[in-house]
């Protein structure tokens, strides 16, 4: 009997790339595959916890010092309350430094662990590449889990721009600036990947298309038209890549049998204590019964109203299933999930894709936006009643998660690269 | 036939699970159900569009009234002499202290209750009568989880609901558990260890849809109350006890996701058969195992550029 293919994801360290990355792993394995993760160091348990082996890269450099996240956030808060454009110098710049330094110290371990592997495939989702995995001597897959637009295109708005699709001055400017401000560490990259006999990549890139496949976690229903229309054989849409979790048993409110909403920014918005706090406050004031994700900090919250219920965890895509609203940050992980069980999002963004997702939600008409730095107790119960009340957006949502569930991504996701990892066997053989 | 985890019959019942039980007893007539017949509790939850912790309360309360039986390997199910014609009858239990208790509890875990509260905010809060609120009080107080502070307040104990509680709560049972089993002098209660045998697998059996999150942590509580009653040392099987209790309370366990569920699942059956095989070294190792792996290591967060935070060794709600 032939072995079982395997499958080595290496997933960025972020619960959404990852959680993606659980529901394609558990559709090979459903396949006869042997997925295993790759992880980068002290991102780990996750994979386990789903019953897959995990590969730690070691930490290199410095320890990190305890109170490392104390002075993140202190001292990026105030710059996710900027307009995007602003944040290209003060978050999105110095965050692809640090993304750099994490490929160059990942490249050696990252080489021998592939060495010492030899997996039919990598599936590589992240947003840099990383020089071992094109020469590991097997196919590798991209998978996009960001917005679409973290593949470029003219007509596409640009990455992290939270952009409307027609504001082609508005493109213009912001690429300029984008490049102006991330050429230096983009020069850096790129003489690290000439040091490890990769080319250049183009300004304002740090990843390029795999030569294998590709795989983008957009739905029909958010896709842009493209100037270049993308080469179909190596680049395959997804409706999504929403895995399945356990039920969820609804808590007992002392107050309420309303619409059910659902509140998540991420294990960094579950950080940002104050404004959820006051986000908890004002939901106090809604007829609806209110699930919120406070990740470890739910000691930190007082006199929580009776139609709010506080966890530090949830089994979200079984949540979303049960939702009437999922108020978000534009992740496209909850993005998708919420458009996955044809569940309206209202979310306000605070960096990166979750712009560019916000817009596009408004613009496709499969959610709605409101800024972080701005929003009002009085502008947030409006917008979530609109949103709870808005039949039409609704019934757009319900035909097109008929469509998604209809074609499951992560069952094609699955096929394709089984597909691209036979053609190493093939070509061994 | 008794309640679920051998509850003393109530004498007023809440009037919302009254109702429920009520329109349970009408979707039962609806569907021609006949004696016998299983009520899924998942189902009832969605048909009346409630959480199942009414359905659970309004099924007691069945059970309570002879019109249905509840086992731990089965659920719910109509009773033996279930009739269409069946209907509520009879004195109604009271509306406990117990259900009081619960509620404060519940909703000091969700931090709608301050960790200081009197008698008089509670009157208010729930509209109870103050010889009710009182003896919620007292039970809490007797429980541990309330102690008397200056004045007229009471003051909650921490509830083991943080990630650093959860990690000494860990830390405390690898010390102890295979201990307790590995020791001479272990008993094992063989018509426990049968009937949780038979729960266990047909958990198991459930597609993963239907894992129900609770009903793995009352499995789960009897497994690891099988192990602490059968030691042979009293303070160690007291202290397991007690320490199990606690881990009763509401959100004391940190939620795992199904694959997890799972796996420990089957270690139990493992360390089952190893317990009824009379191997308790090797069901002692095993124990150890199992514990590690339930250990959550996940990181608390993790963001784009930089370094994962780890739960277990960050200390939530500092400085900011």
């Amino acid at each position: 009997m032939a072995e079982a293919p395997v499958i080595a994801f290496f997933p960025e360290a972020s619960f959404g790339a990852a959680l993606n990355c659980v529901g394609i792993a558990r559709a090979l394995q459903a396949r006869g595959a042997r997925p295993v993760f790759i992880c980068h160091p002290g991102f780990t348990g996750i994979f386990a916890d789903y019953g897959f082996q995990e590969y730690h890269l070691p930490a290199t450099g410095a320890p990190q010092p305890a109170d490392y996240w104390q002075d993140f956030i202190r001292r990026h808060l105030p710059h996710f309350n900027l307009a995007p454009a602003d944040q290209i110098e003060t978050y999105v710049a110095p965050t692809w430094e640090a993304i750099v330094d994490t490929a160059i110290q990942a490249e050696a371990p990252l080489a021998a662990l592939l060495t010492r592997l030899r997996p039919d495939a990598v599936v590589l989702d992240n947003v840099v590449m990383f020089p071992a995995i094109a020469r590991a001597g097997c196919p590798w897959v991209r998978v996009v889990s960001c917005a679409e637009t973290e593949v470029p295109d003219d007509a596409v708005p640009p990455y992290c721009s939270g952009l409307a699709s027609a504001d082609a001055e508005g493109h213009a400017a912001f690429r300029a600036r984008y490049l102006g401000a991330v050429g230096p560490v983009q020069d850096r990259y790129n003489r690290f990947r000439a040091g490890a006999g990769l080319p250049a990549l183009a300004p304002g890139a740090f990843l390029e298309p795999s030569p294998h496949l590709n795989l983008l976690l957009a739905p029909s229903i958010l896709r842009h038209r493209r100037a270049r229309p993308l080469d179909r054989d190596r680049f395959v849409f997804l409706e999504g890549a929403v895995r399945r979790e356990g039920p969820y048993d609804l808590p007992d409110f002392p107050k309420g049998e309303g619409p059910l909403v659902y509140v998540s920014f991420g294990s960094l918005g579950a950080m940002d204590i104050a404004l959820m706090d006051r986000m908890i406050a004002a939901f106090a004031r809604v007829p609806a019964r209110f699930l919120v994700n406070v990740g470890a900090f739910r000691d930190a919250y007082r006199a929580v109203p009776d139609n709010v219920h506080l966890e530090g965890w949830f089994p979200q895509p079984s949540v979303v299933a049960m939702a009437d609203l999922f108020i978000h940050h534009g992740g496209n992980n909850s993005f998708c999930e919420a458009l996955y069980h044809g569940v309206p999002s209202l979310i306000l963004p605070y960096c990166w894709d979750g712009h560019d997702n916000a817009v596009r939600a408004v613009e496709t008409g499969t959610g709605y936006r409101l800024d972080r730095a701005s929003w009002t107790g009085a502008g947030l119960t409006e917008t979530i009643l609109a949103a709870l009340a808005d039949s039409a957006m609704r019934d757009r949502l319900a035909a097109n998660a008929a469509r998604m569930q209809a074609e499951s991504g992560v069952d094609l996701a699955a096929e394709c690269i089984l597909r691209v990892a036979g053609r190493r066997e093939k070509a061994a053989g | 036939m008794t309640g679920p985890a051998g509850q003393t019959p109530r004498t007023r019942p809440r009037a919302s699970h009254l109702d429920l039980a009520q329109r349970i007893l009408e979707l039962v007539r609806e569907k021609g159900m006949q004696a016998g017949a299983h009520l899924p509790e998942q189902v009832l939850a969605s048909a009346c569009k409630v959480s199942r912790t009414p359905v659970r309360a309004a099924l007691d309360l069945l059970v309570e009234q002879g019109l249905a039986v509840h086992e731990a390997s089965s659920g719910y199910r109509l009773a033996p002499g279930f009739a269409p014609g069946s209907a509520l009858t009879g004195p109604l239990p009271d509306a406990a202290e117990a259900e009081l208790a619960r509620r404060i509890l519940r909703d000091r875990a969700a931090r709608r209750l301050d960790e200081t509260v009197t008698v008089a905010e509670l009157i208010r809060r729930y509209g109870a009568p103050r010889s009710v609120v009182g003896k919620a009080v007292s039970r809490l107080a007797e429980d541990g989880l309330l102690t008397r502070a200056p004045g007229q307040s009471w003051v909650f104990a921490p509830l083991p609901d943080a990630p650093e509680s959860q990690a000494d709560s860990f830390e405390f049972r690898l010390l102890l558990e295979p201990e307790a089993l590995g020791a001479p002098g272990f008993r094992l209660d063989p018509d426990r260890a049968a009937a949780l045998r038979r729960a266990m697998v047909a958990f198991l059996a459930e597609p993963d849809d239907r894992l129900d999150p609770r009903g793995f942590q009352a499995l789960d509580t009897e497994f690891h109350g099988l192990i602490a009653r059968g030691a042979a040392n009293r303070f160690v099987a007291d202290a397991l006890g007690q320490h199990l209790r606690l881990r009763e309370l509401p959100g004391a366990t940190a939620r795992a996701n199904v694959v997890r569920l799972r796996q420990a699942m089957q270690e139990h059956l493992g360390i089952l058969d190893q317990m009824e095989a009379g191997r308790l070294d090797v069901a002692a190792d095993l124990l150890r195992v199992h514990l590690r792996l339930s250990r959550s290591q996940r990181p608390q967060a993790a963001n784009r550029g930089a370094p994962p935070l780890f739960g277990l060794t960050f200390r939530g709600g500092g400085d900011g």
